[in-house]
């Protein structure tokens, strides 16, 4: 492994982004398979392409049933090795197709999100084990009904936390199911697709719902309820607050809550909102955004800067607005100033927002 | 750039990647070596088949590769060799029935799927039954190659199950037997569908022969053919069923000549044709069995 992590990182010029890296992998496992196909073709055709019903190749000599009674049936060392060849290849070729579906399975996580240990070996191991089982089963329907039969004895369920941790479970048995059947270009084919569909499908955030509050937004309420009115910690640790469930920062907020009415201290947060900058290239957008929020806000500290690798970075900051320029306003000025440096900009706003008291400080971040 | 190991490296590995690529050369020298062997053989064998008194003795019975394993129609070519075809692809091979050498294959366009039943030829094109009526025109194809095709729709579908496909280039019109008559548990007549060239829905014509002429001393039930050939001497109609594993020869007015079963070791007789050197030739579908395509002496 330490041999393939180095060539990838020379064809990747050790990039971390992960379409690089896996269009690297692909590369290299088409060249190891153009050159295997060249001085082996018939056994590349028998693991790639069989289950699809390819057209012989050339005159083949058929067995004479009269001349060997054994109907063709032949047993020997030859037959056993050819057998064992070909699950040995159905299996390394199950292996080499899954391995890059777990490390999108690993990267390509929603923010925040951990991986699920378990998960990422289950997926290694099902479509050996798929595999094992279509190859040994395939063309026989005794078979079938047999193994129908055993599997309906051996209950086995599981709930997965993450839907998507699902339609990982289900490539892995189509790359199983590929490679029994013998055909692992239709596996090869399925999974290349699938990891980058989904590694785009992660990395634009494909999905969300623009009439909804984004996903930073469900934080909004518990952050401004958090905000302290004693001007100290105006904002909570950001990492302990998304440590958190939405809940359980709610719960916290109303405990938050009724220690204030309790203690009877009422004083304006310092920050009323957060601003979420996504952007590739940091220094330039945040020399740009900051230039904005000099002249749109009434203050502003940089409180985030979160790298990424393989999608944008995030920048995020605490704002207070002016009452005279609302959020949309500001976003729109944002936009204008430093355009062409973000990817995105949202600003996430509380109650507190309406400022009355055109106070005129500003903290420069 | 390679050192001086890597330089040994592949030295020391050139021989063995020489003997993993196979060279067409060595494989087609070792395909004639066969061919010749396997024809003195079979020489010897239909002359014991002549001087034996027993008429069922089979004298090759070539064991087809997993891509035939739905073996189904058979035709004889101007060649002297078979066209057969897979029963759920529009896929054609050829095989010469006298040395057991699969000589190529070839598809429709496109991988075309169906219930192919038989095959025939007329003239310089090929023609593929589906068992609803449907048959598929095309020309024949290079080894591996991918052929165009046409369709023309007998619309028999809902009337008959179709099996059987041959061409009386006597009097240019294919015959089509029907396996089953669609709506009828058990037909009482074997039903042929006549159908000259070039084809037209509004020339067809039919003939049936009552099953009890077709039974004959049997024990039969029915008879449900699953091909249909003609003797290229006599003209008759020859027919095998698989579920009766019987065989059929009839004139072409409907008359019996001879109904009997098959020699024993048919599991599934899916196809039939009969050569100018009176070979008959039976392919059988693979169930328990592996597909086989049998040859024995052909008496008239």
């Amino acid at each position: 492994m330490p041999v393939l992590s180095g060539v990838i990182d020379v064809l990747t010029m050790k990039s971390d982004r992960p379409v690089r890296r896996l269009v690297a992998y692909y590369v290299i496992l088409a060249i190891i398979v153009a050159i295997a196909a060249f001085f082996f073709p018939n056994e590349m055709s028998r693991i790639a392409a069989k289950g699809l019903g390819d057209v012989p190749e050339g005159p083949t000599v058929l067995n004479d049933a009269l001349s060997s009674p054994n109907t063709g049936v032949t047993f020997g060392l030859g037959s056993l090795l050819g057998v064992a060849l070909t699950t040995v290849l159905i299996l390394l070729g199950a292996l080499v197709l899954i391995l890059p579906v777990t490390w999108v399975y690993m990267s390509a996580r929603p923010s925040g999100g951990q991986h699920n240990q378990n998960v990422v070996q289950t997926l290694v191991i099902l479509p050996l084990v798929v595999a094992g089982i279509v190859f040994m089963v395939q063309n026989s329907l005794a078979l079938a009904f047999s193994l129908a039969g055993v599997v309906g004895a051996v209950r086995f369920r599981t709930t997965l936390r993450d839907s998507r941790d699902l339609v990982y479970v289900f490539l892995s048995i189509v790359v199983g199911f590929a490679a029994g059947v013998q055909s692992l270009a239709v596996g090869a084919v399925v999974s290349i697709v699938f990891n980058f569909v989904l590694i785009i499908t992660w990395r634009y955030d494909y999905g969300r719902n623009m009439l909804m509050p984004t996903a930073s937004a469900q934080w909004s309420r518990p952050l401004q309820a958090l905000a302290s009115p004693t001007g100290n910690h105006q904002i909570p640790d950001r990492d302990l607050m998304l440590s958190l469930t939405p809940e359980k920062a709610n719960a916290l907020a109303d405990r938050f809550d009724r220690v204030r009415d309790t203690i009877g201290k009422k004083k304006k947060a310092r920050y009323n909102s957060v601003l979420h900058i996504t952007t590739d290239d940091v220094a330039e957008a945040q020399q740009k955004v900051e230039q904005a929020l000099d002249r749109m806000t009434k203050r502003w500290a940089l409180d985030e800067l979160v790298t990424n690798v393989g999608k944008p970075s995030e920048l995020f900051y605490l704002v207070r607005l002016r009452k005279s320029i609302p959020r949309d306003t500001l976003l729109a000025g944002i936009h204008a100033n430093a355009g062409d440096a973000i990817a995105s900009a949202d600003l996430e706003t509380g109650e507190l927002a309406e400022d009355k008291s055109g106070d005129k400080d500003k903290d420069k971040g | 750039m390679i050192g001086a190991r890597g330089l040994v490296l592949l030295a020391g590995l050139s021989p063995w990647v020489a003997a993993c690529r196979e060279t067409p050369g060595a494989k087609a020298a070792e395909v004639q070596a066969v061919e010749a062997t396997r024809k003195q053989e079979l020489a010897r064998r239909l002359a014991l088949a002549d001087a034996s008194p027993a008429k069922s003795l089979p004298v090759a019975k070539w064991i087809m590769p997993p891509e035939l394993r739905e073996i189904s129609g058979l035709t004889l070519t101007s060649r002297g060799t078979v066209l057969t075809h897979d029963d759920n692809i529009g896929r054609v091979y050829e095989v010469d029935p006298k040395t057991g050498i699969l000589l190529k294959g070839f598809s429709l366009e496109g991988g075309v799927r169906g219930d192919f039943e038989a095959i025939t030829i007329a003239g310089s094109d090929i023609y593929l039954l589906e068992s609803k009526g449907k048959i598929f025109k095309f020309k024949e194809g290079a080894d591996a190659s991918q052929v165009p095709y046409s369709v023309f729709d007998t619309r028999l579908g809902k009337e008959c199950e179709f099996e059987g496909l041959a061409y009386e280039a006597d009097s240019t019109r294919f015959v089509m037997v029907c396996k089953k008559i669609r709506g009828k548990n058990e037909t009482h007549e074997l039903l042929i569908y006549r159908l000259p060239l070039p084809l037209d829905r509004a020339t067809m014509s039919t003939l049936r022969v009552p099953s009890e002429d077709v039974i004959g001393s049997n024990k039969w039930k029915g008879f449900h053919p699953s091909d249909i050939n003609i003797d290229p001497i006599t003209k008759n109609y020859v027919l095998v069923a698989s579920r009766e594993k019987g065989l059929l020869v009839m004139t072409p007015d409907g008359n019996v000549v001879r109904s009997e079963p098959l020699p024993d070791g048919h599991h599934q007789p899916e196809g039939v044709a009969i050569t100018r050197d009176s070979i008959l030739i039976v392919s059988d579908e693979a169930n328990v069995k592996p597909p086989a395509i049998t040859l024995y002496r052909w008496r008239r």
